[in-house]
C-alpha cells in the first residue's frame, strides 16, 4: 500500500517540483537598452543575471581610465550585472564564485574571476584607480548575506563568446547544507 | 585616429557611460535590516583624509554611534543609499550618532561633482581610502558594505548591500545602541 502511494505521489511531486522552478525563472528586456535580465527565486534566495552590452562595458571602464585594450577583451567576455540577495533563507547565505557553473555546448567552466582578469591585465600596466574599479565593479569571488536581506550586485564574465547560449548554476551553502539556483538559457549580448 | 574623430569616440563613449547607469539602477527595493555581530570585536583602525582635508580618526569618535559605509561613485546602490545616509545624519546626529562615508580609489576631482547630485546633498565627512587598504583591513568583499560601530569602539552590526538608512526601524536600532 505504501508503495503504491509513494508510485502516485513521486510524479505528483515530481512535476509540483519542475513547474515551481520553471515558473521561478522569470525574463525581460529593458525597452530602452534592449538588455535581458534573467531572474529566479528558490530557497529564499533571489539570483539574477542583466546583460551588460559590449559598449557599456566599454564605455564604463573607459572612464574609470582602464586601457583600450584591457577593455576591450573584457567587454566581450559575455559580461552580466549579477545580484545575488538573501531574502528570506533560514541562516548565512555563504558562496565561492569558483563553485558556480556556466554550462554551454563548449563545456562547463566557472565565470572568470576578478583575480583571473587582473593577472591578465598585467601586462596594460592599470592605474591603481583602474584596478581598484575594476577590481570592486565584479561580483566578489567569495561572500556572506545574512537573513534579512544582505545582497551584492556586480559585474560578472562569464568568458564566452558574444550570443551564446548557457545555464548558469549558482552554488551556495546555508548552515553547510548545500543549496543551488540555476538560470536556464540564458543568451550572451551581441 | 586623427584628434576629430579622438573626440567623436570619446563623446561617444561618455553618452554610452550614461546607458550604464539605467541598467545598473533597476535594483530590487532596499531593506532596512541590520545584521548584529554575534561576537563583538573591536573595530579595525579607521585614520583618514577628508574631503575637507581634515585628518578623520575613528578611535576619536568613542561614545558615539558611528555608521561607516564603504562606497564608490561607480556603485549603483551606493548611489542610491546615500541619501539615506544624510537623512539619517540629519535625524539623528544631535543624538549621538555619526556617518562617515569612505570613499574607495577614488579622487576629489571624481567624488565632488557626484556629490552635487545628491539630494539632500551629504554634511557628514566623506573620507578618501584611495589605495583600498582601509577597505581590506575592514574585510570587505563587496560594495556598499556598511558597519556600526557602539559607543564602546566594537563592531556591533553590519549590512551588505545598499540600505534605506532611514527607516525609523533603523534609527531606533542605532539610538537603541547608544543607551546600552
Amino acid at each position: 500500500m505504501l508503495r503504491d502511494i509513494s508510485r502516485r505521489l513521486i510524479p505528483v511531486i515530481l512535476s509540483l517540483l519542475w513547474g515551481e522552478s520553471a515558473l521561478a525563472q522569470t525574463r525581460s528586456v529593458d525597452p530602452e537598452t534592449g538588455s535581458v535580465t534573467w531572474e529566479t527565486q528558490t530557497h529564499g534566495v533571489t539570483l539574477s543575471l542583466t546583460q551588460i552590452l559590449p559598449d557599456q562595458a566599454r564605455a564604463f571602464y573607459v572612464n574609470r581610465g582602464m586601457p583600450t585594450a584591457a577593455t576591450e577583451s573584457y567587454a566581450k567576455s559575455c559580461v552580466y550585472m549579477t545580484v545575488l540577495r538573501n531574502d528570506s533563507a533560514p541562516d548565512v547565505v555563504h558562496f565561492r564564485l569558483a563553485d558556480w557553473s556556466v554550462v554551454s555546448e563548449a563545456g562547463s567552466q566557472s565565470p572568470i574571476g576578478a583575480a583571473t582578469w587582473l593577472k591578465r591585465f598585467e601586462a596594460d600596466a592599470l592605474s591603481q584607480s583602474a584596478r581598484i574599479a575594476f577590481r570592486w565593479a565584479q561580483f566578489p569571488p567569495e561572500q556572506e548575506y545574512q537573513p534579512g536581506g544582505d545582497w551584492n550586485q556586480g559585474m560578472l564574465s562569464t568568458g564566452l563568446p558574444p550570443n551564446s547560449e548557457f545555464d548558469l548554476v549558482a552554488r551556495w551553502d546555508v548552515a553547510g547544507e548545500p543549496f543551488e539556483g540555476v538560470l536556464k538559457n540564458v543568451r550572451c549580448a551581441k | 585616429m586623427s584628434v576629430v574623430q579622438n573626440r567623436r569616440c570619446r563623446w561617444a563613449l561618455l553618452l554610452t557611460a550614461w546607458l550604464v547607469f539605467p541598467v545598473l539602477a533597476d535594483l530590487p527595493p532596499l531593506t532596512h535590516g541590520l545584521a548584529p555581530i554575534a561576537e563583538p570585536v573591536d573595530a579595525p583602525m579607521l585614520r583618514l583624509t577628508s574631503m575637507d582635508d581634515e585628518i578623520v580618526d575613528l578611535a576619536s569618535l568613542r561614545g558615539q554611534v558611528v555608521v561607516v559605509n564603504f562606497w564608490a561613485t561607480w556603485c549603483p546602490p551606493c548611489r542610491r543609499e546615500m541619501p539615506s545616509l544624510e537623512h539619517l545624519y540629519q535625524q539623528a546626529g544631535e543624538k549621538g550618532v555619526t556617518v562617515l562615508a569612505v570613499n574607495v580609489g577614488e579622487d576629489e576631482d571624481t567624488v565632488f561633482p557626484f556629490l552635487g547630485t545628491v539630494d539632500p546633498s551629504p554634511t557628514f565627512p566623506i573620507l578618501f581610502d584611495t589605495d583600498s587598504s582601509v577597505l581590506t583591513q575592514w574585510r570587505v568583499r563587496g560594495l556598499p558594505t556598511t558597519f556600526v560601530v557602539g559607543p564602546n569602539g566594537k563592531l556591533a552590526y553590519q549590512a551588505v548591500g545598499g540600505r534605506e538608512f532611514n527607516h525609523p526601524d533603523l534609527i531606533d536600532q542605532l539610538l537603541q545602541l547608544l543607551e546600552k
